[in-house]
């Protein structure tokens, strides 16, 4: 086959130049803004990804693992017998309000009460054991490094938290809150911040002597339980459920929709433009091959291989603008999270993108009818 | 030997607002495998909507066409396009040929929808190229050749396709007198050698003495139908 469309498009770049940029702009804002929602709303989830254990224990229908309430203490009993469950912890969920200097006003805190053995399950992705070991003093707390500067203090200071002094014992990485402050405690710890209040766990995370049976484990429990008294999620689960929580009912997805909505939108009329604009630039040489027998459908198919071609150029384009943004952004703290499926979703619109401007383009080839070349 | 086009009552008009111009009326004509025939005549006498009209490009008001046997504006649309495809060859007054592509492929792309085999249509197009003079200019683009060059490469385009007819609507009208004189040359020896009914139309006084057969029209009727004795011999006859 003679490449015309490819042909076409590298002699004659600088024409579909604009189109390979809007589309590869507008891959690299859907992405970086779908990586940073995501990271975002990642926070939401902290709880659950900075911990070991396979299934999590709250609450019946329980939408976000921020919206925990206390389940009966029994609880523990009912899943240590399953044979399948090996160690289950305790993670105890209190609000607080912290008092920092009086410039800083006082700040809403969100207290995560864990198990500070060294084995324990709860945040154990960032929090190794030595630090934590620190838990097991009184009135010991462990917080973010990014959230030092919100809370007014450093390592080893003291401050006011629900009216209760507390010492800061360690700092740590990657569990920053979203709309908020987390600080980790021991479990007595925080029973003890939450003085009056219900004393009994929010969650119990389960740890299974075979990981690879989260699912089945999670059905067992789940029917074992009549009348729900808690509902179980695997962790995977529950993370998602979260996420999907602050981005479905907090409004933040309405936004990205749009937001994508108009990507789209902008994206497609710069590409289409310019993809008429180089059919145009060509109607008599199209007209010749349609006057030489070429059929419309063929011709159509030049005009949607240059759209898919640009497309290409465009995502790889983008793709490496995203990359770089998304490393500055990592290293800058920035909350930004994408996997395989969000890469792909970008990848199936930014082409959905060109292919849509192509079938645009490819109306105006109605112009292309030979007999206007014969007056 | 037959005619391989034969038309008969061709009328065509056109509306522009509430006027009705009449273009052709009541028109008749065939023509001649193997001869070159000019159609001569002033601007707006209906020259290039009869070409329109005997190619398959427009259909007419009143009459029809017949070739390969076929009365052509009976055929469905896709059917008029694969006569078009298999049977006819254009060349038009702008050259049309894609910024991109050298002779070669300009030549080969309409041999690709004939669904030949790349090894077929690059040695269809590299001879035709061949015939019309330009072998040594097969890999350069458009931007890089005359006016005239460019017309001989449209030219081997629609030769390429083998075609029985073949239409040229002014193909002189942008070239000098030289390079005016090349291009009928090479239709002269395409009808000659290859049996290619050509029709021509042209307001260029220049190529009345290279035809076999000059139709002289004005408005929209054939005025008169010559067979030159014996056209001026082209350079290529000359040579044979």
């Amino acid at each position: 086959m003679i490449a015309l469309a490819r042909k076409t498009l590298l002699y004659e770049w600088r024409r579909y130049l604009p189109a390979t940029l809007a589309v590869a702009l507008s891959g690299m804002l859907l992405l970086v803004q779908l990586a940073l929602v995501y990271g975002i709303f990642q926070g939401a989830a902290v709880y659950i990804n900075a911990s070991r254990g396979q299934l999590w224990v709250g609450y019946p229908g329980t939408r976000s693992v921020d919206l925990g309430r206390s389940i009966p203490l029994d609880t523990e009993i009912h899943l240590l017998m399953n044979p399948g469950v090996r160690r289950v912890e305790p993670f105890q969920w209190v609000n607080g309000d912290w008092r920092g200097t009086p410039a800083l006003g006082s700040v809403s805190v969100f207290i995560s009460g864990i198990d500070p053995t060294a084995n324990g399950l709860a945040f154990a992705r960032v929090i190794p054991p030595q630090l934590r070991h620190r838990l097991y003093q009184p009135n010991a707390i462990i917080v973010d490094a990014a959230d030092l500067p919100k809370l007014g203090i450093h390592l080893g200071q003291t401050g006011i938290l629900n009216c209760q002094r507390v010492h800061l014992v360690g700092v740590v990485h990657g569990i920053r809150a979203l709309g908020g402050v987390n600080i980790i405690s021991s479990l007595a710890t925080a029973r003890g911040l939450n003085a009056g209040g219900d004393l009994r766990p929010a969650y119990y995370i389960v740890q299974l002597t075979q990981s690879g049976r989260a699912k089945a484990l999670r059905n067992q429990l789940r029917s074992s339980s009549h009348p729900p008294r808690y509902s179980v999620w695997t962790s995977s689960q529950f993370a998602a459920r979260t996420i999907r929580y602050w981005l479905f009912q907090t409004g933040a997805g309405l936004g990205v929709v749009f937001m994508s909505l108009v990507v789209f939108l902008v994206g497609t009329v710069i590409t289409s433009q310019t993809l008429m604009g180089a059919v145009a630039g060509s109607i008599a040489e199209y007209a010749t091959l349609n006057a030489l027998g070429a059929s419309h459908a063929a011709l159509a198919r030049v005009v949607l291989e240059q759209a898919a071609w640009v497309g290409t150029a465009g995502l790889a384009i983008g793709g490496v603008l995203s990359t770089i943004l998304l490393f500055l952004a990592r290293n800058q703290n920035v909350p930004v999270s994408i996997g395989p499926l969000g890469v792909l979703v970008c990848l199936g619109l930014v082409m959905g993108i060109t292919l849509f401007s192509g079938l645009l383009a490819v109306r105006s080839l109605r112009n292309a009818d030979p007999a206007y070349l014969l007056r | 030997m037959s005619s391989p086009l034969h038309a008969e009552g061709l009328s065509k008009a056109f509306l522009s607002g509430k006027v009705r111009t009449a273009v052709l009326e009541q028109l008749s004509l065939s023509l001649d495998p193997g001869e070159l025939t000019l159609l001569a005549g002033p601007s707006g006498c209906g020259k290039s909507t009869l070409l329109a009209i005997l190619s398959g490009l427009e259909r007419p008001d009143q009459g029809w066409v017949e070739a390969q046997g076929e009365r052509i504006w009976s055929l469905d649309h896709h059917a008029l396009r694969r006569f078009r495809l298999h049977h006819v060859g254009f060349v038009f007054q702008g050259f049309n040929l894609f910024a991109a592509l050298n002779a070669v492929e300009q030549v080969a792309l309409p041999l690709t929808y004939l669904g030949l085999k790349p090894a077929e249509y690059r040695r269809r197009a590299e001879a035709a190229l061949d015939e019309v003079g330009l072998a040594a200019c097969r890999h350069l683009r458009p931007a890089e050749m005359s006016g005239g060059e460019k017309q001989r490469v449209a030219i081997a385009r629609a030769m390429a396709k083998e075609p029985t007819l073949l239409f040229a609507d002014e193909p002189t009208s942008a070239l000098d007198s030289a390079n005016g004189r090349i291009v009928i040359d090479i239709l002269h020896r395409a009808a000659r050698q290859h049996g290619v009914a050509v029709l021509c139309a042209t307001h260029d006084p220049r190529l009345l003495s290279h035809a076999d057969r000059i139709l002289r029209m004005e408005d929209g009727r054939i005025l008169d139908d010559q067979h030159p004795a014996s056209p001026a011999p082209t350079a290529e006859d000359s040579a044979l």
